[in-house]
């Protein structure tokens, strides 16, 4: 007979609650791999914590997102929003699928080159460009997102006597109906900044006005927004091109695509109640399609989504360090990763899986990490069978914003592992070393008493 | 200077084009062979020159003045008044006013026999001369002596100072090889072997193919003779010449594209040129006339005509556009069959955006058959082939409800139905088979029928005139549909329930192992992943060649070439070089741009642009390549070329194969091409070349080729 697990003595509160059909169970299931590949064999491999990424669910999720508009639109282009995940591997595969590069910094700017993008794939949106970052940017002819008119005039100063001008876009920001309304990047629509910059580009003669951006929110939960911002850029573009005689190449709607996470405080969790990207594409291609362009003459649509194509392509594989019970009763679990490399907890209500069998018995409890912060908290509340320290745990949908966000902090960064579309892992980015963080310091002579 | 260069063109044409060519050195061996008899050499020439000088004054077309149609019966008047008639005053008036009589002759009759599409050929030149020697044998005087027999024998075989070298000739060389060389000089009303071996080897430079039909003719004519014995004596050299070796030249190659049936069809003419013979000889006889080339005239243009009548024929076709070489009629043909298919369909896009496949093909099992076989079935589905997001037990679940069908092709609505119910999943509605339906005309006889629409949604009615891509409703599930798919057919007929059409969509993108390829008027088969071509703007506006567009080409050496781009009366696209005269036509179909067709120089720029620029399909994936032939072959070995040419009506085996892709770079897209040849599968690289494209415009290209360096800047333009 096979030997059972322990159980640690517990007391349980009784709740006089009315029954239910599915009694006590809280519906957590272990998750014992990934994509066919053990979670134990990973952690063995490759350590804890491992950051695992889905190659055959990033593809999915581009493509699905990618028929959803473009069975809606005849002209679309996906940009991959760099800062969502810029590991060089992931980014590879999302210009294989055929992105463009989205890219917000000079850093950035030449990962993308560095990643074989060319200059005229590369879209550079972002506030703070600096000139020797449009230098680079108007010498590999990329789209130029304006922000501000002091970027514009430093564009009118590197453009002049140059043979072929510069491609520009000037982002537009605008009332959708969602608050907090985002002023903050690009041209006002209401009080007609955006149309003074473009009457200034145009009328510059030596700058490009090739498309229209706008970038409207993040995590947005409301399709009807998209319908609103697509018809504003529309309607600028058929002003300039029926005023201005200037064509527009391209309306760019930006990102902000929710994925399935749940945020924190949502009534309900991030699956019910997210619009799928169908219902995005729906709003954002019928309001192009129905606002008068001749088909022949549709300007191109591009997209700059990044959460939502890899946000549940990430996992995070951790151990359970330790438990504790807190002052007032409550269940704790320590595990071996804070929020220093899971920046999105700060957000999410990340679900949090066990990784082996556990018992039917689960308890109400804080996640923390390792750090000795008093901010370093996973999940404030969570309800998870008890677990053992030494016992591993997934993370889900962390594929967005971590890998780029995170920061070595008391501890070193994890390795980063992409399980490729033949369940082969392969190690993308390798855990950071002692070395590694103190290769760019310098130690002045009189206080280096290593010798 | 320049006027008497531009009269130098008609005049060696009206000689060459005796033998159906436009070839200067034959144009010029011919006239120096006229000369062989000085006086018919000059009156000839002065015919030429008159009848030219008539027609230009009468400012008729000038395609075919400098042709030389307008001219050439005169020059064989001119040529025959010499043989035939002693000279003297009335000799020169006589010829001046025979030769208008020609001119006139030509005229009516080329303008008559040119609407059915009839050539005139020598009959002109009969008929006036049937006049002339009518009204010269009559009991009043005319003035005109016609030479004695014997003089004319002794002008044929000519006491001159080539009488060494020719008897020498008659003697040393076998009776047939110089009986074909006389018989080559009738045409010319000679009698010289040294004339027909210089009409030979111009021949031979002219055409190889016309030439072996001349061989070919010649023996089949002289064996079926020896057989049959029609003539004991042998055949005459003049009818041997002058009628059964042109008529199977010109019906063998001229008129028609050389090939094997063209080649049996020539040699079918031999035995019914020589009933003709003999027939008109008894006819004309009556009245002491020679019938000179009328058997000729009469085979080849009934022959012609007959075959005008038949209509089309893929075996053995008529020469549609003259190029005045059976080898280039035969290239472009060849080459126009496999590559010309957008003047053949109308371009049909595919009536979805994005990638759908193909639930049901041409032929299908479940639906497809019979009269209603040429059908396409299209969904939506995901990488595992589905259908539908979990569950999919309603039409919103599935991938393709929902999403916009469009129009294939400009046209008018001819009928719409909206009104049907979208089924469950899983029903099926028998009583309304085709469910919402749009129909629309394309053009006689060319419909294109759109099912399964859903309720509702049509956006289009009855009368509406629709653009190729407008949005005609969304994909549903109504009619015969358990689930949501849209059904396409083609048919001749504006009803709902009409049997259905194959015909091909113009170019659509097939996707295999997530890799996909251009199809150019195909059908599309079952399971296949398809779209409609997804376009690069950059290249698609650089090659956006409108008529008006001009560019000046710098090259390396400082050389400059003007460029505009013109369309003709049949609306056909071409680039003119103002500085060499080259015309390179070319079409641009919205999805590639390809050349149709090269004439001129072969140094100039626009050649080497020709060769370097192809064939560029609007796409720069990389992995997409542009693959095509070209018509003539380039290469410079000639030797190689003349077997080729002999071949050729019968089989090809040297190909020169083009290959182009596109590149991104840094500065812009690179078009890649590779131009090489293929001889008895070994596969020889001729040149390469690269076009450099940047914000949508032409900016350079560069081709190696024979071991020349070539590299031209896109100066300025439009």
């Amino acid at each position: 007979m096979e030997k059972l697990p322990y159980q640690k003595p517990y007391i349980k509160k009784l709740h006089a609650g009315a029954m239910n059909k599915f009694g006590t169970r809280t519906g957590v299931q272990p998750v014992k791999s990934i994509d066919g590949v053990s979670v134990k064999s990973l952690i063995e491999n490759y350590g804890s914590p491992v950051f695992v990424l889905s190659e055959k669910q990033i593809r999915k999720n581009y493509r699905a997102a990618y028929r959803a508009f473009s069975t809606r639109y005849p002209k679309v282009q996906f940009a991959w929003s760099y800062k969502t995940n810029y590991l060089n591997a992931v980014c590879q595969i999302f210009h294989q699928e055929g992105s463009w590069a989205e890219v917000v910094s000079g850093f950035e700017y030449r990962k993308a080159l560095g990643n074989g993008v060319p200059g005229n794939k590369i879209i550079f949106n972002g506030p703070g460009k600096s000139t020797a970052d449009l230098q680079l940017a108007i010498d590999h002819d990329s789209l130029i997102h304006i922000d501000h008119f002091d970027e514009l005039n430093q564009l009118l100063v590197l453009s002049k006597n140059l043979a072929n001008k510069p491609r520009v876009a000037i982002r537009v920001n605008m009332d959708t109906g969602v608050y907090p309304l985002w002023d903050r990047f690009g041209f006002n629509y209401e009080n007609g900044e955006a149309w003074s910059a473009i009457s200034k580009i145009t009328a510059s003669g030596i700058l490009h006005l090739t498309g229209l951006h706008c970038h409207i929110g993040t995590y947005m939960l409301s399709t009807d927004a998209y319908g609103i911002a697509a018809n504003k850029l529309a309607e600028l573009a058929v002003r300039c091109q029926t005023q201005l005689n200037h064509k527009v190449e391209y309306l760019d709607l930006g990102g902000g695509f929710p994925s399935t996470n749940t945020l924190k405080g949502a009534y309900l969790p991030g699956n019910d109640i997210v619009p799928t990207i169908d219902d995005f594409a729906e709003v954002i291609t019928s309001a192009l399609l129905n606002f008068g362009f001749a088909n022949d003459d549709l300007p191109l649509l591009i997209l700059e989504s990044g959460r939502v194509l890899i946000d549940d392509a990430g996992y995070l594989l951790g151990t359970v360090i330790a438990n504790k019970r807190l002052a007032n009763g409550k269940g704790a679990t320590i595990v071996d990763f804070g929020v220093n490399i899971l920046f999105t907890s700060f957000w999410y209500e990340h679900q949090v899986s066990p990784a082996q069998d556990f018992v039917a018995h689960s308890e109400n409890m804080v996640i923390y990490g390792p750090l000795c912060m008093n901010i370093d908290v996973i999940r404030e509340s969570i309800n998870l069978p008890q677990l053992n320290p030494g016992d591993q745990v997934v993370v889900h949908k962390v594929g967005a914003y971590n890998m780029t966000q995170w920061m070595q902090f008391i501890t070193l960064r994890p390795a980063v592992v992409l399980i490729d579309e033949k369940l082969r892992t392969h190690l993308i980015r390798q855990n950071e070393t002692l070395e590694y963080t103190a290769e760019p310091e310098l130690i002045p002579a009189h206080l280096n008493n290593a010798k | 200077m320049k006027q008497i260069a531009a009269f130098i063109k008609p005049v060696l044409n009206s000689y060459s084009v005796l033998f159906f060519s436009q070839n200067r050195i034959l144009g010029i061996i011919l006239l120096l062979v006229s000369f062989l008899n000085p006086i018919s050499g000059f009156a000839g020439l002065g015919c030429v020159i008159f009848s030219l000088l008539i027609t230009k004054l009468l400012k008729q077309n000038s395609e075919d003045y400098r042709a030389g149609i307008y001219s050439f019966n005169s020059l064989l008047l001119g040529i025959a008044f010499g043989a035939f008639f002693q000279v003297n005053f009335m000799f020169v008036s006589w010829l001046l006013v025979a030769c208008f009589m020609v001119v006139v002759t030509t005229i009516i009759l080329s303008k008559r026999m040119g609407k059915p599409g009839l050539p005139i050929l020598s009959l002109p030149f009969i008929l006036v001369f049937w006049v002339v020697l009518l009204a010269s044998n009559s009991i009043f005087n005319t003035g005109l002596l016609q030479k004695s027999s014997s003089l004319l024998q002794e002008i044929y075989t000519g006491p001159g100072n080539l009488a060494g070298a020719e008897g020498y000739l008659a003697t040393s060389l076998p009776r047939l090889v110089s009986l074909f060389f006389r018989s080559l000089s009738a045409v010319l009303f000679q009698d010289h072997i040294i004339a027909g071996m210089l009409i030979a080897i111009g021949i031979l430079i002219h055409s190889r193919i016309a030439f072996s039909l001349l061989i070919i003719s010649f023996l089949t004519a002289c064996g079926f003779n020896s057989i049959t014995h029609i003539y004991p004596e042998g055949i005459s050299y003049y009818h041997l010449g002058a009628n059964l070796m042109m008529t199977a030249m010109a019906i063998g190659s001229f008129f028609t594209i050389a090939s094997l049936r063209s080649y049996l069809l020539a040699v079918f003419c031999i035995p019914i040129g020589f009933v003709l013979i003999n027939a008109l000889t008894t006819l004309m006889a009556l009245h002491a006339l020679p019938i000179f080339s009328l058997p000729f005239c009469v085979l080849n243009i009934s022959l012609l005509y007959f075959l005008i009548l038949v209509g089309f024929q893929a075996k053995l076709q008529l020469t549609k556009v003259q190029y005045y070489s059976p080898e280039k009629n035969l290239y472009h043909v060849l080459n126009l069959q496999n590559r010309l298919n957008d003047l053949r369909y109308i371009r049909l896009s595919l009536p979805f955006m994005g990638y759908w496949t193909i639930s049901q093909g041409y032929d299908g099992t479940i639906t497809h058959k019979g009269e209603w076989g040429q059908a396409l079935d299209f969904v939506i589905t995901d990488d595992e082939q589905k259908t539908f997001q979990y569950p999919g037990t309603l039409p919103e679940h599935f991938y393709c409800f929902n999403k916009p069908v469009l129009a294939c092709a400009d046209g008018v609505v001819e009928q719409v139905v909206n009104h049907v119910d979208d089924n469950d999943i899983g029903e099926e509605n028998l009583k309304e088979n085709w469910g919402n339906t749009v129909v629309i005309r394309h053009t006689e006889g060319l419909y294109s029928k759109l099912s399964h629409l859903k309720k509702n949604s049509v956006k289009v009615k009855p009368g509406d005139t629709v653009k190729q891509g407008d949005l005609l409703g969304f994909c549903g599930n109504s009619g015969r549909s358990p689930e949501p798919h849209l059904h396409f057919q083609l048919q001749a007929t504006p009803y709902i329930g009409s049997k259905t059409l194959s015909y091909p969509f113009a170019y659509y993108f097939n996707k295999k192992d997530n890799k996909s390829s251009l199809e150019s008027y195909a059908v599309p088969q079952e399971n296949e992943l398809i779209s409609n071509p997804e376009i690069n703007v950059s290249l698609k506006k650089a090659f956006d060649l409108q008529p008006g567009f001009v560019a000046k080409l710098t090259a390396e050496n400082g050389v400059t070439e003007n460029w505009e781009v013109f369309k003709d009366t049949l609306n056909q696209s071409y680039i003119y070089s103002k500085t060499t005269g080259a015309v390179a036509y070319f079409i641009n179909n919205g999805t590639m741009f390809y050349f149709t067709s090269y004439y001129g120089d072969k140094t100039s720029l626009l050649y080497y642009f020709y060769l370097a620029a192809y064939k560029v399909i609007f796409n720069d994936t990389a992995y997409i390549q542009a693959n095509d032939e070209f018509p003539v072959p380039l290469t410079n070995n000639k030797i190689l070329l003349w077997l080729q040419d002999f071949a050729a009506p019968f089989y090809r085996f040297i190909s020169v194969k083009y290959k182009s892709g596109i590149q991104t770079k840094k500065t812009g897209l690179n078009i890649v091409s590779k131009q090489y040849q293929q001889l008895a599968g070994k596969t020889i690289p001729l040149a390469e070349s690269t076009v450099f494209v940047d914000h949508g415009s032409l900016q350079a290209f560069v081709i190696n080729i024979n071991g020349q360096h070539i590299e031209a800047q896109w100066s300025t333009e439009n």
